[in-house]
């Protein structure tokens, strides 16, 4: 095996890793809501939206391997690598590709393990674009695109992330308004039953746009780096072990459930009711699907949150943990610089010390960091059993001396 | 034109989209609950009486058309992922090549 394939291999892995991590942080885009309804118990909501994820990513047969065009400048128009970069076999690309990898996969942890829903798809351009522009100098960064369509860091990327929340908050929220005018005076026992079964189809609904989605942009990567190896050559179909594998990886990170996540947007943002669950998962479901149609690249995460936070704002009386938002939004803002940078530093680690040994050492920060997070997310553990217990905030503020029950 | 100005007009396209299938659908299940509960007593009730026979008739309507359009919207993800499209030219919905 040379240097080149053992690389690969690392690369491979990470990708796969990235994509496991995507399914698990955006499980409560999904199914936050109705877990915290009760509509579904927490571990059948995450079997299910881990089995429409897994048919979901079969479904995304269009290629993806362009994903990151939009970004960086690493590939050609038709989504081969540049000949620059592959000159030596490979490993320049490869370098980059791993490097933001793992600033993309080391963001995800730190923001699942403070139980913030930032966006798996910022975290992975950020990674990308900071380790491009280590490798590459800023000139290798698409920023603005070309002005003949939406493209580029500031079309694809900020200014979707800008809009789409409030798109989908106006929807949620109007949503919201007419199911309780519409059901005024209703009794509960109508209401509380029929909205449940609203809320598991529109849910379902997302799951599966979340599958299609997000496990092709893993799909791309890992397609980029074979063919950056010379392992594949065809840049109009993906083999189809990439296609399964990034399907198992993300189904399976669902299943697991990231429940930090889930409480936060099930029990933090909003006290949610039935009725409110479907206004947000039908809201999130068609803001989700109409961009898609249309090329406009949006975030499943930003998508449910501005729902979830636009279904608290429609109904009557509800009450929005607008602190909590605030955080949200902080966390958004600062996810894909902060992958960026994570995703730089790796690439001048790796490059620093070169070639095979640079990859292994940043593969083996990134397996350090993903434990440490682990261990520490142990010691104040969030999974199905406590998902829905009730908010809490003062536990997350300082409280005054003396005021502590 | 700028970035921005394609941003809003898919941003406007995407909204519109959002509130007929978003919210809309979400209305008419609505109407269903309300017609299920026709006949029955209020948020109020004490009686708890069955509702009548006709308002499930309509509710069942207005699900079924809204399981509709949500299953069409599942065709929709599948047709656009094999590079084809639904189309609406014979009224009933068929999948066409893009």
């Amino acid at each position: 095996m040379t240097e080149t394939t053992v690389i690969l291999v690392l690369v491979v892995i990470t990708a796969l890793g990235f994509d496991f991590t995507n399914g698990f942080h955006d499980t409560a885009n999904a199914m936050a809501t109705s877990i915290a309804t009760g509509a579904l118990r927490p571990k059948v909501a995450v079997a299910l939206s881990g089995i429409l994820n897994l048919i979901g990513a079969f479904l995304s047969v269009e290629v993806a391997l362009t994903v990151s065009n939009a970004v960086v400048r690493i590939q050609n128009s038709d989504g081969t690598p540049k000949e620059s970069l592959t000159s030596d076999g490979g490993t320049a690309l490869l370098l980059i590709v791993l490097a933001g990898l793992v600033g993309s996969i080391v963001w995800n942890l730190l923001t699942w393990l403070l139980g913030l829903p930032s966006s798996s798809s910022h975290a992975l351009f950020g990674g990308l674009i900071g380790a491009t522009i280590a490798g590459l100098g800023w000139a290798g960064v698409n920023w603005n695109g070309d002005g003949s369509k939406l493209d580029g860091v500031v079309g694809k990327v900020i200014l979707p992330a800008l809009m789409s929340p409030v798109i989908a908050g106006v929807v949620a929220a109007v949503g919201t308004w007419i199911i309780y005018r519409v059901t005024v005076g209703v009794a509960a026992r109508f209401t509380d039953n029929g909205f449940r079964w609203g809320q598991i189809g529109s849910a379902s609904l997302v799951s599966l746009a979340h599958g299609t989605n997000d496990a092709q942009k893993t799909m791309g990567v890992i397609t980029l780096a074979l063919i950056a190896s010379g392992e594949w050559t065809d840049t109009k179909n993906i083999p189809f072990w990439v296609k399964a594998s990034c399907a198992l990886a993300i189904a399976l990170g669902t299943y697991l459930g990231g429940w930090r996540i889930i409480r936060t947007l099930g029990k933090g943002l909003v006290e949610i009711a039935p009725p409110q669950g479907m206004a947000a998962e039908s809201a999130s479901a068609a803001v989700i699907l109409a961009s898609s149609h249309l090329g406009f690249a949006l975030s499943t995460t930003h998508v449910a949150t501005g729902s979830i936070l636009g279904s608290g704002v429609g109904k009557p009386g509800a009450q929005v943990r607008w602190r909590v938002a605030g955080r949200m939004v902080l966390a958004w803002l600062i996810t894909l610089p902060s992958a960026a940078v994570v995703g730089a530093l790796m690439w001048f680690i790796g490059d620093a010390i070169g070639g095979l040994a640079g990859a292994l050492v940043i593969f083996l920060i990134l397996l350090a960091a993903a434990g440490y997070m682990y261990w520490h997310s142990r010691k104040t553990p969030v999974d199905h059993n406590n998902v829905n217990d009730e908010w809490d905030e003062t536990a997350e503020r300082r409280e005054p001396a003396g005021t502590a029950a | 034109m700028s970035n921005l100005g394609f941003a809003l007009e898919g941003a406007w396209k995407v909204l519109l989209a959002g509130l007929i299938l978003g919210a809309g659908l979400p209305a008419i299940f609505a109407l269903g609950i309300r017609s299920m509960a026709f006949g029955a007593g209020g948020d109020t009730e004490v009686d708890h009486a069955a509702p009548h026979p006709a308002g499930r008739v309509i509710a069942y309507v207005l699900f079924a058309l809204v399981v509709l359009i949500a299953l069409l919207g599942i065709v929709f993800i599948v047709a656009s992922g094999f590079g084809k499209a639904l189309s609406f030219e014979h009224i009933y919905p068929t999948i066409v090549d893009k």
